[in-house]
């Protein structure tokens, strides 16, 4: 079951008689949901200061990025690819932020640059991998060196400081008492997943992951729906790189750096299968959210810094296990 | 051919020597299942010190299965399996090759990357130097002398995957003597071979059998059968049909025993008046794969194409469709050339495919039923990009209702269908796209026997709304049954085009395996059987 097998009739809207529930259990993200529950309610009586809604907000303040390029590299890994160029994408499009933010101001100009810094590289990530015919985790592992080392061509290796205060806006702003980075994470999170679910390249995304040969002889354009999906990733980098570049208040060369693991980990965690063709929009948000969870409270609790690594492991390997056994026990879907 | 015939006859004479040792291995009424179906049923085979003992029989006779039963890749459900007069147990490939029957499958199992003597060592103890490194040496030596000992000479040392297929075989031949095989099953062995490396092959197999191994021969082509064999065995439909001296037998009555029974239809079409031309083949060409490929579809016509696995037709179907590229040659539909770039260009042009693969090839799994149906169309069924629900549920409910799916809703996951139902999701796709040329791939492959006669219906029932058919089958019956024309591929060639009337199961089978039955006068490759039967 995944989330185009649930497309139209089951829902997060579905009454909540044994059946819906059956199947809201059996969509990808259901595991995580749980696990994030259970993890919820663990803290809060661990520790008092956990359950505070200003603690629950610097949560998703600091999964902010984390969450919206992971919202992106999920459709890549739907669509039965990967991206792990992510962590220098991020760090080439704060450096275009930063320099048009400390050239010319302004908000608008910084977040065009960011983007469109982002698409050109996502773009060439996507051309490689469909008209090249290149794995994409060779595509992308070359473009995380290979934009590593624009970076440092570029900046020459100093840091780029003194951001004008009205670019970081889109990092340290609130509206109605909500920090904007949680704004753009939901608003995005609502289009993708209406995307997601109900446009054609959404559709196409999980046909071509869930079965590419079918796809092929189904004539769906496999090769643009994968472009696409990778061009998404640089558009989703750039906006997350305002963000970033608004809390930092300055970039620095290794900005971005082991990020890529750290999305694909939120995207596994929630429930979208690294094969590609299961999954929904809905997982990789509730992964970040699960890991923001995680490290704020293993802090609160009280638990050694040292150990973060380890429960972050296993925690992935819970997820992918969770997996395999509950797709082995529903069986059908083989 | 003169060497051929020479080892028939000197074969004759250790034939005789042959009968009187005990069988090498012996299979006593083997049944094998595979869920509710039957792939092999009571059925007998045993094999002698030197001799060659064949095994023919149609697409799915069951020959393949029997083959893995010998290999220890399945494990029979009833019967045994006897070596040296000894009930065995094989529980992997491994145990089979230690009892000493070594297999030469259809598809080579080599590592291309590696040396001809790497892969005659793989899985056995490598010569090694006093300090234990590997002696490279001595393998290639060793590897030179066993290619020797089978009369053949080539390059050891370079990598498998420049040795042409001949060689190839050969060496899995030599590698399988290495073991001190008792017996060498070949499955298939010349399908890729010229016939001058065949020869050769012919000349190994004389070698084998006169040191006393035994060979198992599983061919199509039955004028090579006659000149390899001592025995023949033929299958039907998983059961033993009869075992005799091929000097008993000639190939005539082999086929009239692989046939066997009288048509059972489950559908007969009656008479249709074709129309105009609807698809157009000329000259379509992918070198290896079919050549020279002519094909006139009229509006309501069904043609079908027959032939064996690998005669090129499912490549062909593939290539009209614009999945492969093709080399040379065209496709016009109504008279329009068709860009052959891609399957959107294909279906653009009104041509629809059902692929023989339902599960790898025809669906997306996890999808719902409806939207695999919409799979095609979805660009028509939405509007800026996003699709509109209704119409998709409509659409996926219309053809539902009309192709009779049955056992879930159209909102429920395509998994959860039984495979006929799964093979009428599969039509569904294909029809969506309202195509007025359909190439069916093995339509009917794998459903059950009702699905089968539903799916019947429909062909009629497109074909007599104007659709131009191409249906193409390894079942000899459905073919005949449901195509008002017949062409039959032999190794990337139409060898034969039959009308309804002419179309019969000798002369199909006939024109698909290149052996001349009966009066039919003409089908190529008849002369070499003929004379070997008129020298017994």
């Amino acid at each position: 079951m995944s989330g185009v097998g649930a497309l139209r009739s089951v829902g997060l809207r579905t009454a909540p008689t044994t059946r819906g529930l059956r199947r809201w259990l059996l969509r990808p993200e259901a595991p995580a949901a749980v696990f994030l529950v259970v993890l919820l309610a663990a803290f809060s009586l661990a520790a008092d200061r956990f359950l505070t809604p200003d603690n629950l907000e610097s949560i998703l303040v600091q999964v902010a990025v984390l969450g919206i390029i992971a919202l992106a590299v999920n459709q890549v890994i739907l669509a039965g690819e990967i991206d792990i160029s992510v962590g220098s994408m991020l760090g080439l499009c704060a450096v275009a932020v930063g320099t048009v933010a400390t050239a010319t101001g302004g908000l608008l100009a910084p977040l065009a640059a960011g983007v469109a810094t982002g698409v050109l590289a996502g773009a060439v990530n996507g051309l490689l991998v469909t008209l090249g015919r290149i794995p994409s985790i060779i595509v992308t592992l070359g473009m995380l060196y290979a934009l590593r080392g624009v970076i440092l061509l570029v900046t020459g290796g100093t840091w780029i400081t003194q951001i004008p205060d009205e670019t970081r806006v889109l990092g340290l702003a609130k509206l109605a008492g909500v920090s904007l980075p949680v704004f753009v994470m939901f608003a995005l999170f609502l289009i993708v997943n209406a995307v997601s679910r109900n446009s054609t390249w959404g559709r196409d995304v999980f046909a071509v992951g869930g079965n590419r040969r079918a796809a092929r002889l189904a004539g769906l354009a496999i090769d643009r729906t994968r472009l696409l999906a990778f061009a998404l990733v640089g558009a989703f980098v750039g906006i997350a790189a305002t963000i970033y570049v608004g809390r930092a208040g300055s970039v620095q060369t290794n900005a971005g750096e082991g990020l890529e693991l750290q999305v694909i980990a939120a995207v596994v965690i929630g429930g979208t299968s690294i094969a590609g063709g299961r999954g929904s929009a809905l997982a990789p948000v509730i992964g970040a959210v699960l890991i923001g969870v995680i490290l704020n409270g293993m802090i609160l609790v009280g638990v050694p810094g040292v150990w973060q690594s380890a429960v972050l492991g296993a925690l992935i390997l819970l997820a992918v296990t969770t997996d395999a056994l509950r797709r082995r026990l529903v069986g059908g879907a083989a | 051919m003169s060497a051929i015939e020479a080892s028939a006859q000197s074969r004759v004479e250790h034939r005789a020597a042959a009968a009187v040792h005990p069988p090498i291995f012996r299979l006593a009424g083997v049944t094998k299942r595979f869920g509710g179906v039957t792939a092999v049923e009571a059925v007998d085979f045993d094999l002698r010190r030197g001799e060659v003992h064949a095994q023919v029989g149609e697409n799915g006779a069951g020959k393949s299965t029997l083959v893995k039963l010998v290999g220890g890749l399945y494990v029979p459900d009833e019967g045994r399996v006897e070596v040296g007069g000894e009930v065995v147990q094989f529980s992997s490939p491994r145990d089979s090759e230690a009892a000493g029957i070594a297999m030469i499958p259809q598809e080579l199992d080599l590592f291309l990357e590696l040396s001809a003597a790497e892969n005659l060592f793989v899985g056995r103890r490598r010569p090694r130097r006093p300090w234990g490194a590997l002696d490279w040496r001595q393998m290639e030596a060793r590897a030179r002398e066993q290619l020797g000992a089978l009369g053949v000479e080539f390059d050891v040392e370079a990598p498998v995957e420049r040795l042409s297929m001949a060689n190839r075989q050969i060496m899995l031949i030599a590698k399988a003597l290495m073991g001190d095989a008792a017996a060498v099953v070949m499955d298939e062995p010349t399908s890729s071979l010229t016939e001058r490396e065949a020869a050769r092959l012919f000349r190994i197999i004389d070698e084998l059998t006169a040191r006393g191994v035994g060979v198992v021969y599983i061919s199509h082509r039955l004028g090579e059968v006659f000149m390899v064999a001592d025995r023949i065995t033929v299958l039907r439909d998983g059961q033993h049909v009869r075992t005799a001296p091929a000097s008993e037998l000639d190939s005539e009555e082999v086929v009239r025993l692989m046939v066997g029974r009288s048509l059972d239809e489950l559908f007969s079409r009656g008479g249709h008046e074709a129309g105009d031309v609807a698809l157009e083949v000329r000259g379509l060409t992918r070198t290896g794969e079919f050549e020279d490929i002519d094909l006139t579809v009229r509006h309501g016509e069904v043609v079908g194409i027959a032939g064996l696995i690998g005669a090129g037709r499912t490549e062909l179907a593939q290539t009209i469709f614009g999945v492969r590229a093709a080399e040379r040659g065209e496709v016009l539909v109504d008279g329009e050339p068709v860009e052959l770039d891609s399957p959107a260009a294909a279906m653009e042009a009104g041509i629809g495919y059902v692929p023989e693969e339902r599960q790898s090839q025809g669906l997306v799994l996890p999808f719902t039923i409806a939207a695999n149906i919409s799979l095609s169309i979805l660009g028509r069924l939405s509007r800026l990009g996003f699709v509109a629900s209704q119409r998709e549920r409509e659409t996926a409910d219309g053809f539902a209702e009309q192709l009779a799916i049955r056992g879930a809703r159209v909102s429920e996951p395509v998994s959860r269908l039984s495979g006929g139902n799964q093979q009428k999701v599969v039509l569904a796709k294909s029809l969506a796209g309202g195509p007025q040329v359909l190439l069916l791939d093995e339509p009917t492959r794998g459903v059950d026997v009702g699905a089968k006669s539903e799916i019947y219906r429909l062909i009629d029932r497109l074909a007599s709304e104007g659709r131009a058919i191409v249906l193409i089958s390894s079942e000899l019956e459905e073919v005949l049954s449901m195509a008002d024309r017949v062409l039959v591929m032999r190794e990337g060639r139409v060898s034969a085009e039959l009308s309804r009337e002419e179309a019969t199961q000798e002369r199909v089978i006939a024109a698909a395996t290149g052996v001349a039955v009966g009066e039919d006068e003409g089908a190529e490759g008849a002369a070499p059987a003929a004379s070997v039967d008129t020298e017994r």
